[in-house]
């Protein structure tokens, strides 16, 4: 289990990190959202013991990460860059590695790599950007870690490697009981993914929450009333968002569907509807509360 | 066996609950029948793991399957009986939509044809037990 506390990180005058607090517990597929310069990456730096807090702890069952080898044979760390000796080869990487994890399994490496058909003994510089993130994960995963940190790593995966890959991790999280933690700022891609979703916002985690539960905790109404109406139609329900055209009203409701549904029907609508939203647009209107428009880069709100 | 659509609305692991309570429904699935592993379906679908737990387990909640330590999870003998009860849900649907087919003026007659029409269209060989599906109009 993975544990922050009140993890603070500062870049000269800027907290990248603030006061961020979170639970991650073991086997889970933990996924990070937010913004850019919302503190992602810096959050897997702390997380794998590159960098140290500058105030509070981040800590695995208990013991600080930074600099401690123990734990940090523990975890593999795919960055958006991959870091490679000059003129080597995925190999020659190889052995790189088993020099830090005592556990690398080399004959996991060459069925892998024979998987991915990926050419472990031409030099990396020759590799297309794809190729180099894969060769970062299939090392990765032969580290005998047993958690693994992307940082918006499936980016630059098409999607056949992109199956091959989750495929693997699922794996790994269902024998070992392996900690996955993903970043990005796709969120179908990781709504897909992961089972755990938190959204960073300026340095700080404001909603943590269980993949399923988001996706029901908020939903969508269209009503319309005969007669003039205003918000006071509404009263007794947590409505985030509301969108008036002609006499329909679509809202963005919190809580129960069922009872928000009793409480308007009581009122005789002339239509009344409540739709599931996607988590993309949960996530718009979490940030939107916040007082912050979430770019999204799949063209947003969809219908 | 199950289809998931990763674009759509519905999470997941209730895709896979209400695929489980259709194959039942239609057949396809009998008391007894094995279903396949988390682990093998989270390689086949290349779906986490852990959410197809979350499936699983919900439906040995709703008593659907049943699980045998050390071989697996199994349909249980009441599944056929708890999915025509669970069905439920989709007879207030037609309530809800009767209603507003009501509200937009649309004759009674065609609405009870449409569900005439839908019955014979779908029942032959796979006898509905239950014939009053007619949802009550408000």
């Amino acid at each position: 289990m993975i544990i922050a506390q009140n993890l603070t990180k500062r870049f000269s005058d800027v907290a990248a990190l603030d006061q961020l607090n979170c639970h991650i517990p073991e086997g889970c597929v933990y996924g990070l959202v937010g913004a850019n310069g919302a503190g992602k990456s810096t959050f897997l730096r702390l997380a794998c013991g590159v960098y140290r807090p500058d105030e509070g702890s981040i800590t695995m069952d208990g013991h600080d990460i930074y600099e401690n080898i123990q734990l940090k044979k523990r975890f593999a760390f795919v960055p958006d860059e991959f870091w490679m000796l000059p003129q080597s080869t995925v190999r020659r990487m190889a052995t790189f590695y088993a020099s830090s994890y005592e556990h690398f399994d080399f004959k996991r490496f060459e069925s892998l790599a024979h998987e991915l058909n990926l050419p472990v003994s031409k030099p990396l510089s020759t590799f297309s950007k794809g190729m180099r993130r894969q060769a970062a994960t299939i090392l990765a995963l032969s580290s005998g870690a047993d958690h693994y940190f992307f940082d918006e790593t499936f980016d630059g995966l098409d999607p056949v490697m992109r199956n091959l890959v989750k495929q693997k991790l699922y794996a790994e999280v269902f024998d070992r009981g392996a900690t996955v933690i993903i970043t990005s700022h796709s969120l179908r891609e990781l709504e897909d993914t992961c089972d755990q979703l938190a959204l960073l916002y300026k340095g700080g985690i404001v909603l943590e929450s269980d993949v399923g539960d988001l996706k029901t905790s908020l939903f969508k109404l269209q009503v319309a009333f005969s007669g003039d109406y205003d918000a006071s139609a509404f009263e007794g329900l947590e409505v985030l968002n509301i969108n008036r055209q002609g006499s329909v009203s679509t809202l963005i409701v919190r809580g129960s569907k069922e009872k928000s549904h009793a409480l308007l029907a009581a009122k005789a609508p002339l239509l009344l509807e409540t739709l599931p939203l996607t988590l993309e647009e949960v996530f718009i209107y979490e940030m939107e509360a916040l007082g912050y428009a979430f770019e999204t880069a799949e063209g947003g709100n969809k219908q | 066996m199950f289809q998931i659509d990763r674009f759509g609305r519905q999470p997941i692991y209730e895709q896979i609950i209400d695929q489980v309570e259709q194959l039942i429904g239609s057949g396809a699935l009998s008391p007894g029948d094995q279903l396949p592993s988390v682990r093998s379906l989270s390689q086949t679908l290349s779906a986490n793991p852990n959410t197809l737990q979350k499936a699983y387990t919900e439906l040995e909640r709703r008593g659907v399957t049943v699980s045998v330590p050390g071989s697996g999870r199994f349909i249980s003998k009441d599944a056929p009986r708890l999915v025509i009860e669970g069905m439920q849900s989709f007879l207030d649907e037609i309530t809800a939509l009767s209603a507003k087919l009501c509200l937009s003026r649309v004759p009674k007659e065609s609405v009870l044809q449409a569900v005439n029409t839908a019955y014979e269209a779908n029942a032959n060989g796979n006898q509905p037990q239950d014939q009053s599906a007619q949802g009550p109009t408000e």
